[in-house]
């Protein structure tokens, strides 16, 4: 008799979980029932540390908007794309989600996952090569680009100023003001290369001047040349030959690292995102920095500025209230939104005809409407597993380490882009 | 009529409670079930699956073991990580397992204090894997890294390194850190193994007129046999699944250029891919099918080797 009344408890005991469970989810759409009027939708991120901003945006928003309430859930971006996977296979979380640019969006897209907005206003009034980051391979566009990164060297201008130097405009000017600065005892350049991707970005911004720019790029896309050419070459050759002018042991260092020699006065140049004006400005606020938003090539003309877009907004397919999500997309197009977004985070907007606040977002926002090429291993070999600009900048580290040559680097990549393009088919 | 009645009774309430027992391993069964059972099954059936990058797409057989070990770059790193996965092995076992028997010899001795030493080597252990790899980091880190600094200051400036950076030393860095803060843990196993032994064996030892290094040899080392036994088996599980030291002071891409790549993260670089994507579910679950595989058949072997000696003699 004990026995089945404990069985009776256990029973009860998972039943009543059981209800818990369910009471849980009955509560929760009783009190949307309750608000009857407020639709609330969640807004997938992986930017933590523009809450504010984002606080900001969503604010105006929902002024102009009463009715719609915006959830920012921002997560970890080394944990987001897992998360996010997760939520759309499962069907749960979010109405609005950040988008890697390029073949991050293409996947997600290319499931069905998302939601087409050419027909949102504004959407196709943004500069088409920066909606090419918001597309699926069936060339409608999935999400508004709201941030456009520039791959820029910034520099100590007290520095340059103490010994009596010009910020250098070419290849031939970087060498030069590198060895005076060396010559003086201070570290030319603050590069790391623990995390192989400041590698590719280094590349990314020296490199566009020696292979000839959007020609170049233009060539690999039509099928005419590919990783192997003597101009890429010639860029590898770049990254040796300024190897001298970075810290020592520089393989064994962290951005962090390098940053803290910046700040100190230690190293003169640093090269990175534009993004990093903010680190900058919290660390390092009295700080004097220029900035060289890229180099340019031989004759008269304008530095190549090497542009991508960081991200973009989509919304997703099976979201219930895919009607208020679009009114939030279709402010996030909104020159409006684009002028917050530019002054509130220092960062160059994808929208057109933003006016940046900041003098040094002025500065390279400029320079990439005068002459702008893309970050050619990310916009244009992001695919595959593992992605060739993995490969690329994996590779690099192998050759500042001398276990490869500059020859191999180029291989690997573009054996790499050979099976990549199989594993797609 | 009423003992038969008692009789049946009391079967019944034996039948009832063998039952019960199985019903108190119920929950237990539900959370091994969702928590190991369900993933372990669902990796073996991904690894037969190529993936869209969401869902399974198609069933392709065994054609992502065949991709990893004959198609490049996956064949190269595979064996790269495979081969670090054993050096990793066999230092772990030459440093932590020596060092932890012999810090578990002296704490067995007769010394002052020995409580608070096994408190001390054991201390390591109680940190956060992600704190000890950032504080060793910045111990080995070359510009203002104390290691280096302390070399430098006691004019052993040639021995400083790039220790993280360098091929040479990076892998072996990372072995250190991780037997570093292990050391408690294997010391303590020693320690109730040298416990167990009867004090009179050694008092007969040296009334036999044994010295301490015959003793070690011929008695404590033979009559450890089963501690021995547990800490290589764990040791080789903890060498093939280690991930959390490499994550966290190399990142996952195992750097410098795969230096310090293990199956483990190439495990996680496959089926998690990087921000910049690269994922690929079905090969990476393959791997953790591999290394299932790998860690099942040698600890397997391992155990049957150790049973032939047979230890409870």
């Amino acid at each position: 008799m004990k026995y089945k009344k404990l069985i009776l408890f256990m029973i009860l005991l998972i039943a009543s979980g059981m209800l818990f469970a369910c009471s849980d989810k009955d509560s929760k759409s009783s009190s949307s029932e309750e608000n009857v009027d407020v639709i609330e939708l969640n807004l997938y991120s992986w930017r933590p540390e523009d809450r504010k901003a984002y606080e900001k945006f969503i604010e105006v928003f929902e002024s102009e908007n009463p009715g719609i309430k915006i959830n920012f859930q921002p997560f970890e971006s080394t944990e987001y794309n897992t998360i996010l996977t997760n939520s759309l296979v499962s069907g749960s979380g979010p109405d609005i989600v950040q988008l890697r640019p390029y073949s991050g969006t293409k996947s997600i897209a290319d499931n069905g996952y998302l939601t087409p907005l050419n027909d949102v206003p504004g959407v196709m009034e943004i500069e088409e090569s920066f909606l090419e980051a918001a597309k699926g391979s069936d060339g409608q566009v999935y999400g508004v680009p709201t941030t456009l990164n520039a791959g820029v060297i910034f520099y100590n201008k007290d520095i340059f100023e103490e010994y009596g130097l010009e910020a250098p405009e070419t290849w031939d000017d970087l060498l030069q003001v590198s060895k005076e600065l060396k010559n003086n005892g201070i570290i030319p350049i603050a590069q790391a290369g623990r995390a192989a991707y400041l590698l590719s970005m280094l590349h990314g911004v020296i490199s566009p001047s020696a292979y000839g720019g959007n020609d170049y790029v233009d060539e690999i896309i039509a099928g005419n040349t590919d990783l192997t050419d003597p101009k890429m070459l010639e860029t590898l050759e770049r990254m040796q030959e300024i190897e001298q002018y970075f810290p020592e042991d520089f393989i064994a260092l962290d951005d962090n690292d390098v940053q803290a020699l910046f700040y100190a006065g230690e190293a003169a140049m640093y090269i990175n995102g534009d993004y990093r004006l903010g680190t900058f400005e919290t660390n390092a606020p009295d700080m004097n920095i220029g900035v060289v938003p890229g180099l340019k090539a031989d004759g008269p003309n304008n530095p190549l500025v090497m542009n991508w877009v960081d991200g973009s907004y989509g919304v997703v397919e099976h979201s219930e209230h895919k009607e208020e999500a679009l009114k939030f997309i279709e402010f996030m197009a909104t020159k409006e939104f684009g002028q917050l977004f530019s002054d509130e985070l220092n960062r160059l907007s994808a929208i057109n005809g933003v006016e940046p606040k900041h003098e040094l977002v002025q500065q390279i926002t400029k320079a990439s409407e005068a002459n702008t090429t893309p970050y050619l291993l990310l916009v244009y070999f992001g695919e595959g597993s593992p992605t060739t600009k993995t490969v690329f900048e994996d590779s690099l580290q192998g050759m500042y380490l001398g276990e490869i040559t500059k020859e191999q680097v180029l291989e690997d990549a573009q054996k790499n882009v050979e099976r990549v393009a199989t594993e797609v088919e | 009529m009423s003992s038969q009645i008692n009789d049946n009774g009391y079967f019944q309430k034996r039948k009832l409670r063998k039952h019960m027992v199985h019903l108190f391993l119920l929950p237990a069964a539900v959370l091994y079930g969702v928590f190991q059972l369900y993933p372990l099954i669902s990796a073996a059936l991904n690894s037969f699956y190529s993936f869209n990058g969401f869902d399974k797409d198609q069933f392709i057989g065994l054609k992502n073991f065949i991709v990893l070990f004959t198609e490049e770059p996956y064949k190269s790193t595979f064996f790269n990580a495979f081969k670090h996965n054993w050096i990793y092995f066999g230092v772990t076992v030459l440093t932590q397992l020596m060092i932890s028997l012999l810090l578990a010899l002296i704490i067995h001795s007769k010394i002052k204090g020995k409580e608070l030493f096994k408190s001390i080597f054991f201390l390591p252990k109680l940190l956060s894997v992600i704190v000890i790899g950032f504080l060793y980091s910045l111990i080995l880190n070359p510009t203002r890294g104390a290691l280096n600094n302390l070399l430098e200051a006691i004019g052993f400036e040639e021995l400083t390194r790039p220790w993280l950076g360098s091929m040479d030393t990076a892998l072996f860095s990372v072995i250190f850190v991780d037997s570093w803060a292990s050391i408690g843990f294997s010391m303590l196993i020693f320690l109730a193994g040298l416990q167990a032994i009867e004090p009179e064996i050694f008092e007969a030892a040296k009334i036999d007129g044994a010295n301490w290094f015959t003793v070690l040899r011929k008695i404590t080392i033979p009559m450890l046999g089963p501690s021995l036994l547990v800490m290589s088996v764990l040791v080789f599980i903890g060498s093939f699944e280690t991930f959390e030291y490499v994550y966290a002071m190399q990142g996952s891409s195992g750097g410098p250029y795969y230096s310090t790549d293990v199956l483990t993260t190439f495990f996680y670089r496959l089926a998690f891919g990087t921000t910049d994507g690269g994922q690929s579910i079905g090969l990476g679950s393959a791997i953790a099918v591999i290394l299932f595989i790998i860690i099942g058949l040698a600890t397997t072997i391992m155990l049957l080797i150790f049973r032939r000696k047979d230890f409870d003699r």
